[in-house]
C-alpha cells in the first residue's frame, strides 16, 4: 500500500522483552488461576498443591535429577514435532517414532547381544539405530504426503497406533519377551548397551541432548539446508521457484524429526529401563509425544525456545506426579492445565500482534 | 440367531459411531473448517455422557450431555479461530489434548476408583412394529435410537445440502469463502452452526462408546476411532453419503478384527488390531486420485 | 443531460491499516446516471474506498448517504439491499459451480429447494437486454477470464443493482472487448444504473467517463468533468509536481536506444511442449521463440494462457514433454534450477508477495533466495552471513531502497520497496538471460519508471529479457518485438513498426 506511513513507534529493547513475554506470563496466570480453582473446588489444599507442583524440582537432589530425566525425551519429541512444523507440516507421530525407535534399538540390542561388543561400539550403534528406525518411520508420513499428498496429520497419528500395538507384540512375543513376568516386557539389554550414569545419579542421556541442542541451533541458523528448510516455510512458493524442492525439504524434515523421535525412545530403553516395556514413553499420564507437541506449540514452534519449554514443561510434569502422591491431586489436572496454557499463549500472543504461522 | 447376523447387527451399530464422528466433520468441512479435534471430543463426551447417564440413570440425558460437550468443543474451537484466525490445525490438537486430560479427570473426581466398574443404563433398542416378528431381519434392524438418528441424519445432510439453495449457499462457503461472502451469505454465522452441530454428532458418538458398546468408561475408550473419522471424512470426498459408505466400511474392520482376535491364534492379535489404521492408509493411498475436498478447507478466510 | 441527483454520497471516509492510512477524509459523490470515473495509481485507495461502499470493509470514520438518507453498510448483504453491487478486479465467483448457480447463490427463494428454471428464464432475459452472453451450465472454472466479467456483471444487475462499481475491468479485457464492454454499460446507464470505473488508465477515463475523481495517497484530489478535462489536467491531478512523463494509459515515456543484438539467440526454444505444474494451467504446445541479447522480446496475452508455464519451463525445465531447449548453445532440457540460475539466467516472479519474497524473513534472508548454493555465499553447506549482509547493504545503496536498514523485514516494505529488492537481488550476478513476469503489477509510477530503467539498462548490456506482461500498453513501450501466447502456443510475432492495440489484441483472444 502506498497510502500513508504513520508514526513509527521507537521501541526500545527492554520494552520489547516486556511486550514480548506479556503474553506468556499472562497465559501462566490464568492457567494457574484456573487450575487453582479447581483444585479448590475440589477439595484440595491449594497452596500446597501448588508449592508441590512448582517447587518440587528444586527442593531435593532427587527432584532435579527426575526433571532432568523428563527433560532428555520430552526435548527430542517436541522437536520431533517442531522440526516439521517449521515448514508448517504436522508431525503428530512423535509419540509413534519414540516408541518404534526404542522398540528396534531393544531389538537390535538383544540380537547383538552374543557379540559382546564393547559399550564404547554397542553404544554409539543403537544411537543410529534408534535414530535412523524413528527417522524412517516418519520418513513413511513425509513419503505419502510428499507423492501422494496424504495429509500428514492423519498418517502420523495411524502410525501412532500401529507403533502401540507392535511395541505390545514384540514385548509379548518370543525371542524378545522377558520370561515369567506380568507386564509386557523384553529381555534386559546387554550390559555394555545400556547407557552410563554420571555422577552415579543422571544417565548419559543427558549428553546426548545436550549435543543435540547444539545441532539443531547451528542446523536452523548457519546452514544452507537450515535456510531452505525456513524459507520453505514461511514462503512455499517462492522457495519452489527459486530452486528448493518442496518434496526433499519435506522429507527431510520429518527424517530429522522422526530421528530425534527415535532416539527419545532409544535413550528411554538403554538408560532408563534398560529394556522394552510396555508404558516407557509414558509419563505423568500421557505419552511424552504428546507432551511434545504441547511443549512446541508453547514456544511456537521455533526450534530455538525448545530447551526452554521443555524445562518448563518438565518441571509441570515432576510437580504433578508429587501431587498425585502426596496430595492425590489428579495428575490430569496438569495436563489440562498444560492445554489451557498452550491455548492461552497461542491467543494472546494472536491478541498482542505476533505472526503465528497458519 | 446365527453367528453372521449378530456380526451384521454389531457392524449396522458400530457404524453410527464412526458416521456420526465422521459427519460431524464433513459438515464442518462443507464451510471450510478442519476439525480434527474428533478424538478428544469422543474421549470428554464418553466421561461427561456416561457420568450423566449414571448420575441421574437415564440413559437420554447421557447422550444429551454428550452432545452438549460435543457441541461446546465445536464452538470453542470456531470461536478462536474466526475471532482470532489461528490455524484450525493448531486448535484441534489442542482441543484433543484438552478432551483427553478432562475425560480422565471428570471420571476420576466425579465417579473415582471403583471395585467393579460402573455400569451405564441400558439403551432400549427399537421394535418396528411389523418387521421385528421376521426372524433373521428383525435380528439385524433392532438398533438402538442413536443408530436410527445417524441413518436419519446422514440423509438430512446429504438433501439439505445437495438438493436445497441453503446447502449451495453452505456449500460455496467451503469453495470460496470470498464468493460466499460477497453475494450476501453470512459466512461467520454458518461456520458456527456447522461448527457447533458437527461437534454435537461428534459427541453423541464418543457418549455412544460407554453407553451402548461397552457399558461402562474406561481410559482411552475412543482408541482412535475419532482420528480414523478424519481419514473416513477425506475418503468420502466430504460427502455425507459416502461417509457413511466409509464409516461401514471401518465398523465391519472392526468387528472382523475383533472377533479373529477371540477364535485364532494363528496370527499375532496385534497385528489385527492394527488393521484398522493400517487401512486408514491404505484406502487413503487407493482413492488418492479421485478424492476430492473443499476448495478452501482448512485455510483461515479474512476479509482484509 | 444528466440529472444532478447524487444517488450516492461518501462524507470524510477515513481508513487505515496497521500503520498505513488508506483514505484519509475523503469525499466522494455520484450523479445519478452517470458512468463516474475512480482514477489513481496503484495503492491509491481507490477499491479499499469501494470495498467500504460494498461492505467487505468498515469505515474508521465518515458518513455514507445513498439518495439523501444516511446509511450504515457492515456487509455485502447490507449493500445489495441498497442496489450497490460490485465487480472486482480478480473474479469472485466460485469455480466449481456453474454460473446459473453463481447467480442465484444468495439470492431470495424458496431455501428448500433447488429448483432453478423460473431465475433461468429472468437471467436469459437479462442475457439479451444487456449484449453479455455465457453458458449457464458450466462450471466457472472451465470458463475464460473475460466471459467472468460478463457473469459478475448480470449477477449484480440480477440482484437488483442500480450503482454498479467495476474495480479495473479491463484488466483482463483486450481492446476489443473492452469496448463492447462499453456498448453494455451503456445499455445498463440508460435504465437508470450509475456506474463507478475504477482504473489507473487516463484513456480509459476519458474514453468511458463522464466525470472522474482522483485519489492519490488516500487523498481525494480532486473531482473534473471529463468532457471538458485534458490528459494534463488529469496527470497533473495525479501527480501534482513530480516530474514524470507518462502516457494516456499512465505508462512512463521510454526511450529505447539502439543495441545491436547478439548474433546468435541466447535462448531458444524448438517447439517446446510442456506440462503445466498448476492444477488448472495450460500446458504450453509446440513453441517455438528466440531471443536475442540485447533485446526486449515482449510475451503479451490474457492471463491463464500459459505465460506462467513459459516463464516456468525455462527456469525449471523438468516439465518439458517434447522438444529442445537451448541456452547459449547448449541442451538444458531437465536441468535443475539452481544449474539454470548458475548459467547466468535470473527471474522475476510474478506476484511478488506469493512468489518472491519470504515476508516474514528480513532483507538480508531475502537477498539470499536464489543464490543459496553459490560458493560466494556458502561453503560446504555453512552459510557466510556476513557477506549476505554486506551484497543487502549494497542492494539498499543501489537500488534505493526505503529501509532504515537491511534487517527490516521485507514483509513489512512497500510494493515498490519489495520490487526493488527483488530485482537488485535478480541482478546480483552478470546475466544473459533474465525472465521476468509482470513486474510493474502493483507499483506506484515512480517504481514503474525504475523498473523500465534497469530493464533498458541490462538490454544495453547485451542481456536478453523475455518481458512477460498482461498489459499491452506496457508491453508496447519497452519491447523490442511483442509475441502473443494464447492457450499455450506463441500465435504470433510482432515486429516494433507492426505494434497496433487492436492487431496484438486480437490475437490475445485468438482471432
Amino acid at each position: 500500500m502506498v497510502g500513508q506511513e504513520v508514526s513509527l513507534k521507537q521501541t526500545t529493547k527492554l520494552q520489547k522483552i516486556w511486550v514480548g513475554s506479556k503474553p506468556y506470563i499472562l497465559a501462566l496466570l490464568i492457567a494457574f488461576g484456573i487450575t487453582g480453582a479447581i483444585i479448590g473446588l475440589l477439595g484440595y489444599n491449594v497452596l500446597k498443591a501448588y508449592q508441590t507442583l512448582l517447587f518440587t524440582s528444586f527442593t531435593s537432589q532427587r527432584g532435579i535429577i527426575e526433571t532432568l530425566k523428563k527433560f532428555i525425551p520430552l526435548t527430542l519429541t517436541t522437536y520431533a514435532f517442531a522440526i516439521p512444523f517449521k515448514i508448517r507440516f504436522f508431525n503428530i507421530g512423535g509419540w509413534g517414532q519414540m516408541l518404534f525407535g526404542g522398540t528396534i534399538t531393544a531389538i537390535v540390542g538383544i540380537a547383538l547381544a552374543g557379540f559382546n561388543l564393547p559399550a564404547i561400539i554397542f553404544i554409539p550403534i543403537l544411537i543410529l539405530v534408534a535414530m535412523a528406525a524413528g527417522g524412517v518411520f516418519a520418513l513413511i508420513a513425509g513419503f505419502l504426503k510428499a507423492y501422494y499428498n496424504i495429509n500428514p496429520i492423519i498418517s502420523t497419528i495411524m502410525l501412532n497406533f500401529i507403533a502401540i500395538y507392535f511395541v505390545n507384540f514384540i514385548a509379548t512375543t518370543e525371542p524378545w519377551k522377558a520370561p515369567r513376568t506380568g507386564h509386557p516386557m523384553s529381555l534386559k539389554l546387554p550390559e555394555a548397551a545400556r547407557l552410563p550414569e554420571l555422577f552415579g545419579q543422571i544417565h548419559f542421556g543427558i549428553v546426548i541432548v545436550a549435543l543435540v541442542i547444539i545441532a539443531v541451533y547451528y542446523l536452523i541458523n548457519k546452514t544452507v539446508l537450515g535456510y531452505e528448510i525456513i524459507a520453505t516455510g514461511i514462503n512455499p512458493d517462492a522457495a519452489s521457484v527459486y530452486g528448493i524442492k518442496m518434496r526433499r525439504t519435506l522429507m527431510l524434515t520429518f527424517l530429522i524429526g522422526g530421528a530425534l523421535g527415535g532416539l527419545a525412545g532409544g535413550i528411554e530403553v538403554m538408560g532408563v529401563h534398560q529394556r522394552l516395556i510396555e508404558g516407557f514413553a509414558l509419563t505423568s499420564g500421557a505419552q511424552y509425544g504428546i507432551f511434545g507437541i504441547l511443549t512446541a506449540l508453547i514456544c511456537q514452534g521455533n526450534p530455538l525456545g525448545v530447551p526452554l519449554s521443555s524445562i518448563f514443561i518438565s518441571i509441570l510434569l515432576v510437580g504433578a506426579d508429587a501431587m498425585q502422591r502426596t496430595l492425590q491431586v489428579p495428575v490430569e489436572l496438569v495436563f489440562l492445565s498444560q492445554a489451557i496454557i498452550v491455548l492461552f499463549i497461542v491467543v494472546l500472543r494472536r491478541r498482542a500482534g505476533g505472526s503465528f504461522i497458519q | 440367531m446365527g453367528h453372521y447376523t449378530e456380526m451384521l447387527k454389531q457392524v449396522i451399530s458400530y457404524t453410527s459411531i464412526y458416521g456420526l464422528a465422521s459427519l460431524g466433520i464433513v459438515i464442518g468441512g462443507r464451510t471450510g473448517i478442519f476439525n480434527i479435534s474428533g478424538e478428544g471430543i469422543m474421549l470428554a463426551s464418553a466421561s461427561a455422557g456416561f457420568i450423566a447417564a449414571y448420575q441421574t440413570g437415564n440413559w437420554f440425558i447421557g447422550f444429551l450431555v454428550g452432545a452438549l460437550m460435543g457441541g461446546l468443543f465445536g464452538l470453542l474451537l470456531i470461536y478462536i479461530h474466526e475471532s482470532l484466525k489461528i490455524s484450525q490445525f493448531i486448535l484441534g490438537i489442542t482441543l484433543v489434548i484438552l478432551g483427553t486430560g478432562l475425560s480422565d479427570l471428570l471420571y476420576k473426581t466425579i465417579i473415582g476408583f471403583q471395585l467393579f466398574a460402573p455400569e451405564a443404563p441400558k439403551v432400549p433398542q427399537i421394535r418396528i412394529p411389523i418387521i421385528s416378528e421376521i426372524p433373521i431381519i428383525s435380528g439385524i434392524l433392532n438398533q438402538d435410537v442413536i443408530v436410527y438418528f445417524t441413518y436419519i441424519v446422514v440423509f438430512l445432510a446429504y438433501y439439505i445440502f445437495y438438493h436445497t439453495r441453503i446447502g449451495l449457499e453452505t456449500r460455496a462457503i467451503g469453495e470460496d469463502p470470498l464468493a460466499a461472502d460477497v453475494v450476501g451469505i453470512n459466512v461467520k454465522l454458518r461456520r458456527y452452526i456447522a461448527t457447533i452441530s458437527g461437534g454435537a454428532l461428534m459427541g453423541l458418538a464418543g457418549a455412544y462408546l460407554p453407553l451402548v458398546v461397552t457399558g461402562t468408561y474406561t481410559t482411552n475408550i475412543s482408541n482412535g476411532r475419532g482420528f480414523m473419522a478424519i481419514g473416513i471424512a477425506i475418503f468420502a470426498s466430504w460427502r455425507p453419503e459416502r461417509a457413511l459408505l466409509g464409516a461401514f466400511i471401518f465398523a465391519a474392520i472392526e468387528v472382523f478384527s475383533f472377533q479373529q482376535q477371540l477364535g485364532s491364534s494363528l496370527f499375532p492379535y496385534q497385528f489385527l488390531l492394527m488393521l484398522p489404521f493400517i487401512s486408514v492408509l491404505v484406502i487413503m493411498w487407493l482413492f488418492r486420485k479421485r478424492i476430492e475436498f473443499p476448495a478452501s478447507l482448512g485455510k483461515t478466510y479474512s476479509r482484509e | 443531460m444528466v440529472k444532478e441527483n447524487k444517488v450516492l454520497e461518501a462524507k470524510n471516509v477515513s481508513k487505515r491499516f496497521g500503520e498505513v492510512q488508506a483514505l484519509d477524509k475523503v469525499n466522494f459523490d455520484l450523479n445519478e446516471g452517470e458512468i463516474h470515473g475512480l482514477l489513481g495509481e496503484n495503492g491509491a485507495g481507490k477499491t479499499t474506498l469501494m470495498n467500504i461502499l460494498y461492505g467487505l470493509f468498515t469505515e474508521d470514520e465518515g458518513e455514507i448517504y445513498i439518495r439523501g438518507e444516511r446509511v450504515k453498510i457492515n456487509s455485502p448483504l447490507d449493500s445489495i439491499k441498497l442496489g450497490i453491487g460490485m465487480i472486482h478486479q480478480s473474479s469472485t465467483l466460485v469455480p466449481e459451480f456453474t454460473a446459473l448457480e453463481n447467480l442465484i447463490l444468495g439470492t431470495d427463494g424458496n431455501k428448500m429447494s433447488l429448483e432453478l428454471k423460473d431465475a433461468e428464464k429472468e437471467i436469459e432475459q437479462f442475457q439479451k437486454d444487456f449484449g453479455l452472453k455465457f453458458p449457464l451450465h458450466t462450471k466457472v472454472k472451465d470458463l475464460p477470464a473475460g466471459l467472468k466479467k460478463k457473469i459478475e456483471i448480470i449477477r449484480a444487475i440480477y440482484r437488483g443493482a442500480n450503482i454498479l462499481i467495476l474495480d479495473e475491468p479491463t484488466t483482463s479485457l483486450v481492446q476489443e472487448e473492452f469496448e463492447k464492454l462499453l456498448e453494455s454499460l451503456k445499455k445498463m446507464v440508460a435504465e437508470g444504473v450509475t456506474i463507478v470505473f475504477i482504473t489507473h488508465k487516463i484513456k480509459e477515463v476519458i474514453q468511458a467517463c463522464d466525470r472522474a475523481s482522483v485519489l492519490t495517497g488516500g487523498i481525494m484530489q480532486g473531482t473534473i468533468d471529463t468532457k471538458k478535462a485534458t490528459k494534463e489536467d488529469l496527470v497533473q491531478l495525479m501527480f501534482q509536481d513530480a516530474e514524470i512523463n507518462i502516457t494516456e494509459s499512465a505508462i512512463p515515456i521510454i526511450n529505447l536506444p539502439d543495441v545491436e543484438k547478439t548474433s546468435e539467440p541466447i535462448l531458444k526454444l524448438q517447439n517446446i511442449s510442456a506440462q503445466s505444474k498448476e492444477k488448472d494451467g495450460i500446458n504450453l504446445d509446440s513453441i517455438s521463440l528466440k531471443i536475442y541479447g540485447g533485446e526486449i522480446l515482449g510475451i503479451a496475452g490474457i492471463s491463464g494462457n500459459g505465460q506462467k508455464e513459459l516463464a516456468e519451463v525455462i527456469i525449471d525445465p523438468n516439465n518439458i514433454t517434447k522438444g529442445k531447449l537451448i541456452l547459449k548453445g547448449k541442451k538444458i532440457n531437465g536441468m535443475s534450477t539452481n544449474k539454470v540460475f548458475s548459467r547466468k539466467v535470473s527471474y522475476i516472479p510474478e506476484d511478488r508477495k506469493k512468489e518472491s519474497i519470504i515476508g516474514l524473513g528480513n532483507i538480508t534472508e531475502n537477498v539470499l533466495l536464489g543464490h543459496q548454493r553459490e560458493p560466494r555465499f556458502q561453503k560446504k553447506g555453512i552459510i557466510k552471513w556476513d557477506k549476505v549482509t554486506r551484497e543487502a547493504k549494497n542492494i539498499i545503496n543501489e537500488f534505493q531502497v526505503k529501509t532504515p536498514n537491511e534487517k527490516k523485514k521485507a514483509g513489512k516494505l512497500s510494493g515498490g520497496n519489495i520490487q526493488r529488492v527483488v530485482i537488485g537481488r535478480a541482478l546480483i550476478n552478470e546475466l544473459d538471460l533474465l525472465v521476468t513476469h509482470s513486474p510493474t503489477a502493483g507499483l506506484d509510477m515512480a517504481s514503474v519508471e525504475f523498473v523500465f530503467k534497469r530493464l533498458v539498462e541490462l538490454r544495453s548490456k547485451g542481456t536478453a529479457v523475455l518481458y512477460i506482461n498482461e498489459d499491452l500498453d506496457e508491453l508496447m513501450q519497452v519491447s523490442d518485438r511483442i509475441g502473443v501466447i494464447h492457450e499455450g502456443k506463441i500465435v504470433e510475432i510482432f515486429g516494433q513498426d507492426q505494434f497496433d492495440k487492436y492487431k496484438i489484441g486480437s490475437k490475445m483472444i485468438g482471432g
